[in-house]
């Protein structure tokens, strides 16, 4: 059906996606960068910061776009990174 | 073989006794031919034993005539100069046939789409060209041969290309009668644009509500596999035995899916969903709408967060109980072999944004038909009520804005779209249904309320107090702070400016063509009208036949239409496929090649521009072989033997040369001489006569069934005799209805030219066209542009081609 499309939907407000809250273990981190590649939202980067494995940890660039896959807890081999969903009474 | 026959037939002495019947059609013809003289002109023509003028050949005096007077005369060719061949042929074969003559003694002369209606006001021009077509078509006739046709078998299945309402009805029907039906649909559902529709006209009937048992009824039937998700993408063959190419695209969901929906709850993409035209969201793995059938859920793999074999968002796996979700799935390859297409493709909508002043794509609430249809579905994202998009607010004040893209020079789409002032009519009193106050203006330049209950539905909209205004305005200006709309434009029943300020604008949007019409004219050998619709084989009297044998149209795809119109064609396409399919076999026409072994030297030419591969080359006997049920009748072999060791049945190189020297007779220099195709620029010369496009007299059109089976000779021998100027015309390049002969014919003419250069001669004599059935202004102008060229055209210049050519004369 070639229309086009260019509004934003009426109802996207109704549309509940969970939020998520990322946690990351610094210092477990090696710095192997399977996260930040595999994110399929782009949610993380490398950091600046050196922490005492003498790497670069990632960081979260934009919480609010990770949709909890949470892939990159399943391919982190240091157990470095977790993610779980936020848990709030209204907006958060 | 043929050719000896020939010979044999003049050896054994028969003499050919042939009756002319020149028809009058009423004043179609006798209104600028005086028929009465053709007549008299054509009783002296070599062979001619009797000839005869009638007001109506066609009718039944007319055929008993024939019949009466084949007995009584003994004729043995029967020439009928009336209308166009592709109206009529059929017609005066039977009654040839009836009167027990081989139908392919019979002949005809187009003195009427191709003479008296393009020559209206030129009566003396008219006739004399009306004169030298009937010596054509007796000069032709006096070299016919009896001949038989072979018989191929139908495949009893049927392809049904689109399902929208037209293509499911079209379905079901070919199902109920008892054959195997392929349905083949583009989107992940059926129902198409009906499916899209809250209610409808005039009775306002849910349109979902009587969509969907049909819809159900197509996902069960035992006789119907439906190809969702699925285009066509190649098509081979002819009437009865179609091969067809699908590409099934996965859906990563298989049938196992119970339409639980718990995928989608999971699913953590979202996107604006389709089919409510971006108005509501759906998730990357979801379903169109509720009622979609298949009901299977599919995963949009240009959303999914998955890629490339990785796994990386397993929550709907997860989440399906009956482990429906397979990443694995690949595109098929599905190979059908069908009797029979029905092409219900359907159509688009016109897209509005590309007329600026009516702000459509900058102003929110400007909206579609369309849009409006989903917002005031209950299935839709504002759950049935009427909310403008700005600021999600019920409508105090709405406009509806009639022609949008339709009726207008300056959207480039000069027809009305049918359906637009009945859906509009049907929108103004839903609104009243709900919500009797709003105050509702309905700008138009017509009212076309023409069907069974229309005009009904009219009068109750204008009882409920919906506002008709004759004018379009001019412009929409949006009140930046309200998002209220200004609409000023002239009241052209009142002669007065108006301003009028609304809430809403919905834009009655019309229909156009689909933009993938072009892939499917291709594949299947179509037509289009100008609008760029497809073309029937003839609008009244078989407006559902395509052209080309086997295939049918049903729905927009013919033409805009509401649901009754497509639901009724549907059927009629099913009735006219059936028919076929009920017979189980067709004739095919005897315009197969005919070969003399003595003067082939195997040299193989044929066998590479044979478009059907139906000439083999045999290495050991040094000699060609034909299958004659694999050749689709171009002649393009003929036309490229260099020996003369193949030519055509019924388009023999003897019966043409014999129009050519007919034409040629007399006043050469003053002609154009036209080799046509059948199937788009004879098609298209005569749609100029259809439409009385009127051009210079001075073009005698020679048809044969492609332009490939012009050999080089036949233009030559055209120029040898004083011909002014050539001119053939064929399909435009990719649209040949022999797969890609014209690209010979367009070989064959540009060396031609050349080698006119070469001897220095005027290259422009011999011109080259591409028109399609619809294009018969472009015929119309190409003869006018030549006609220059043959004012200009030197009596030195044409004893020089004379000479140049001198060969071509000596061909039999």
């Amino acid at each position: 059906m070639p229309v086009r499309i260019w509004r934003t939907p009426l109802n996207i407000e109704k549309a509940k996606l969970p939020k998520a809250e990322i946690h990351i273990i610094k210092n477990q981190c090696k710095g192997c960068g399977f996260c930040i590649q595999f994110c399929p939202k782009d949610v993380l980067e490398e950091s600046e910061e050196i922490n005492e494995r003498g790497v670069h940890p990632p960081k979260v660039v934009d919480e609010s776009k990770c949709v909890l896959c949470s892939f990159c807890t399943s391919i982190c081999p240091d157990f470095a990174i977790f993610v779980v969903e936020k848990q709030c009474e209204e907006e958060c | 073989m043929a050719e000896k026959q020939e010979s044999e037939s003049e050896q054994s002495g028969e003499e050919i006794r042939i009756g002319v019947y020149v028809c009058h059609c009423g004043l179609n013809i006798a209104g600028s031919v005086d028929c009465e003289e053709v007549a008299e002109f054509a009783a002296i023509l070599p062979h001619v034993v009797i000839c005869k003028d009638n007001r109506y050949t066609c009718s039944d005096q007319g055929q008993e005539l024939i019949k009466s007077d084949i007995k009584e005369h003994k004729l043995n060719r029967v020439v009928v100069a009336s209308c166009s061949p592709r109206l009529h042929e059929p017609t005066f074969r039977k009654t040839c046939e009836d009167a027990g003559l081989n139908k392919y003694l019979f002949e005809m002369a187009n003195i009427r789409e191709q003479c008296s209606w393009v020559h209206l006001h030129d009566r003396k021009a008219a006739t004399e060209k009306a004169k030298d077509l009937v010596k054509m078509a007796v000069a032709k006739a006096a070299l016919l041969q009896p001949a038989e046709e072979i018989e191929v078998p139908i495949i009893r299945k049927a392809l049904v290309i689109g399902g929208g309402v037209a293509g499911i009805q079209a379905a079901l029907d070919l199902a109920d009668t008892g054959y195997k039906v392929y349905l083949v649909e583009k989107e992940p559902s059926i129902g198409g644009r009906m499916a899209q529709i809250d209610k409808t006209f005039p009775t306002m009937d849910c349109s979902i509500c009587i969509l969907a048992p049909k819809m159900s009824d197509v996902g069960h039937h035992p006789n119907i596999e439906l190809l969702t998700n699925s285009e066509v993408v190649d098509v081979k063959g002819s009437i009865g035995n179609f091969h067809a190419k699908v590409l099934k695209k996965p859906r990563y969901v298989t049938d196992d899916c119970t339409a639980c929906g718990e995928c989608a709850e999971v699913c953590p993409v979202i996107a604006p969903n389709e089919f409510d035209i971006g108005l509501a969201i759906r998730r990357a793995v979801y379903t169109p709408f509720a009622q979609a059938v298949p009901s299977t859920y599919m995963i949009d793999m240009n959303l999914c967060l998955n890629k490339e074999n990785i796994i990386v968002c397993d929550k709907c796996i997860k989440a399906c109980e009956a482990q429906a979700i397979n990443f694995e799935m690949k595109t098929e390859t599905v190979e059908l072999e069908v009797g029979t297409i029905i092409v219900a493709t359907g159509a688009d909508v016109f897209d509005p944004s590309s007329l600026p002043n009516y702000g459509y794509g900058k102003y929110p609430n400007v909206i579609t038909s369309l849009e409006f249809e989903r917002l005031i579905n209950a299935g839709g994202p504002s759950g049935g009520h009427l909310i403008r998009p700005s600021d999600l607010q019920i409508p105090k004040r709405v406009a509806f804005i009639q022609c949008v893209g339709s009726r207008s020079e300056k959207s480039g789409r000069l027809y009305c779209s049918n359906v637009c002032c009945m859906n509009t009519i049907k929108d103004s009193l839903l609104i009243k249904e709900h919500w009797p106050e709003t105050e509702i203006y309905v700008f138009y330049i017509d009212i076309r309320a023409y069907g069974k209950g229309f005009e009904d539905l009219y009068q109750r909209a204008k009882k409920e107090g919906v506002m008709f205004i004759r004018g379009l305005p001019a412009e929409i200006v949006q009140d930046r702070k309200t998002h209220n709309l200004w609409l000023t434009g002239e009241n052209t029943l009142q002669k007065e400016l108006y301003k009028a300020n609304v809430d809403m604008v919905i834009l009655s949007i019309g229909l156009e063509p689909r933009k993938d019409s072009e892939k499917i004219q291709r594949l299947l050998k179509l037509s289009r009208t100008q609008d760029g619709f497809f073309m029937e084989a003839h609008p009244k009297l078989r407006p559902v036949d395509a052209a080309t044998g086997g295939i049918f149209f049903a729905g927009c795809a013919e033409g805009p239409k509401d649901i009754k119109d497509s639901v009724t064609q549907a059927s009629a396409a099913t009735a006219r496929a059936s028919i076929l399919m009920a017979k189980g076999k067709v004739t095919v026409e005897a315009i197969t090649p005919i070969f003399d072994p003595e003067k082939c030297t195997a040299c193989g030419l044929c066998v590479k521009v044979c478009p059907y591969n139906a000439i083999t080359l045999n290495e050991e006997l040094k000699r060609i072989e034909i299958i004659e049920a694999a050749c689709g009748g171009c002649g393009t072999c003929a036309a490229e033997c260099p020996f003369g060791a193949l030519t055509q049945n019924h388009f023999t190189d003897r019966q043409i040369l014999a129009e050519i020297d007919a034409v040629t007779e007399h006043d050469a220099e003053k002609k154009i001489v036209a080799f046509c195709c059948n199937w788009c620029a004879y098609a298209g010369a005569d749609f100029a006569g259809v439409s009385r496009i009127q051009y210079p007299p001075d073009v005698r059109i020679i048809r044969t069934m492609c332009s490939g089976r012009i050999a080089p000779k036949f233009i030559e021998r055209a120029f040898a005799r004083g011909a002014a100027t050539v001119l053939v015309a064929g399909c435009h390049p990719g649209d040949c209805h022999y797969i890609n002969a014209n690209y010979h014919t367009q070989k064959r003419v540009e060396r031609l030219r050349k080698k006119m250069e070469k001897h220095e001669l005027d290259k422009e004599r011999l011109q080259l066209l591409w028109a399609s059935a619809a294009e018969g202004e472009r015929f119309a102008s190409k003869i006018r542009e030549m006609h220059a060229i043959v004012e200009k055209v030197t009596p030195e210049e044409i004893e020089r081609t004379k000479k140049a050519y001198e060969k071509a004369l000596g061909e039999v």
